[in-house]
């Protein structure tokens, strides 16, 4: 059986956690009610989700059904949402997709990227912000490659 | 509240409605084990009153000026599901349209008809909630 097979954080899952994350970190609370309307869905709907959270240990409730995260879920979101950055900056910054664009496919990508492949595209960020003459010679020829399939010059004729 | 926020928690209470209608179904045809026998005909009824609400609150949206609209995301597994899932699944449901005519009853403030209409609907669903939960209790 494979990895992803393995994996415990489904897309709903991921969204639920972010939104919670993203609601906590913009208001400093989160209600059943917020994270529905955060994502879009009926209330019966996250609250379906989120109980099943709770029973996981990632989600807790207080006394007034405030929403909150256990250390493991904020892991999780943490980590949710780094991938989330990588794979958006991956998508706008070197393969020119537009930002509306970018934001739809992180959404459906970023529980499923392994670490260890979210990491390899953040070096390959840090290597292109790092304005090295190679890093804007890599992006320069990217784009012209990207627009005509010709920007490799240097290894023309070899 | 302004009338388009009052509209959209309206229509939100519609989706809320129509969305447990269908889970209703859905749990009501696939329910299994020794409880099928007294749960399939409580949540075809939760399923019918359910679809009642939701009718009405369209109505409701149609008498403030709006046009019902429905956005629903629902995926349905094909699954049997057993007594006490279709039980925590009526409760989050019933916990949901409850919390959902509070807050309509706080937006219609001034507005006495909905006021009403709300309130009405928060004692309905609090019964229904109490009702659910028992279930559940051993």
């Amino acid at each position: 059986m494979s990895t992803y097979e393995h994996d415990p954080v489904s897309h709903s899952v991921a969204h639920h956690l972010v939104a919670i994350a993203e609601l906590l970190e913009e208001y400093g609370y989160a209600r059943v009610t917020d994270v529905a309307r955060h994502l879009g869905i009926t209330r019966g709907s996250a609250s379906i989700t989120l109980k099943s959270l709770e029973q996981k240990g990632l989600v807790t409730y207080d006394d007034r059904r405030f929403l909150g995260l256990s250390e493991a879920g904020r892991q999780v979101a943490e980590s949710i949402q780094a991938k989330k950055a990588v794979l958006r900056d991956l998508l706008v910054r070197v393969l020119g997709v537009d930002e509306k664009q970018a934001e739809e496919d992180t959404c459906k990508l970023e529980h499923l990227v392994s670490a260890r492949t979210a990491e390899r595209a953040r070096r390959l960020l840090d290597f292109i912000e790092s304005g090295s003459s190679e890093a804007r010679r890599f992006l320069a020829a990217f784009g012209r490659f990207r627009k005509d399939g010709t920007g490799g010059t240097e290894e023309k004729g070899r | 509240m302004e009338k388009p926020d009052l509209l959209r928690t309206l229509n939100e209470i519609y989706a809320e409605e129509v969305e447990a209608a269908i889970r209703y179904l859905h749990m009501a045809v696939t329910i299994k084990g020794m409880y099928r026998l007294a749960l399939r005909d409580e949540l075809l009824e939760a399923m019918r009153e359910t679809m009642d609400h939701a009718r009405v609150v369209a109505e409701k949206v149609l008498e403030m000026g709006g046009v019902p609209a429905l956005d629903l995301k629902v995926q349905l597994p094909g699954e049997m599901t057993t007594g006490a899932e279709a039980v925590r699944t009526a409760v989050a449901f019933e916990q949901g349209a409850q919390e959902a005519y509070a807050d309509l009853l706080e937006a219609a403030a001034g507005d006495v008809a909905m006021e009403e209409f709300a309130r009405a609907q928060v004692a309905l669903e609090s019964e229904h909630l109490a009702h659910f939960r028992l279930l559940l209790e051993e």
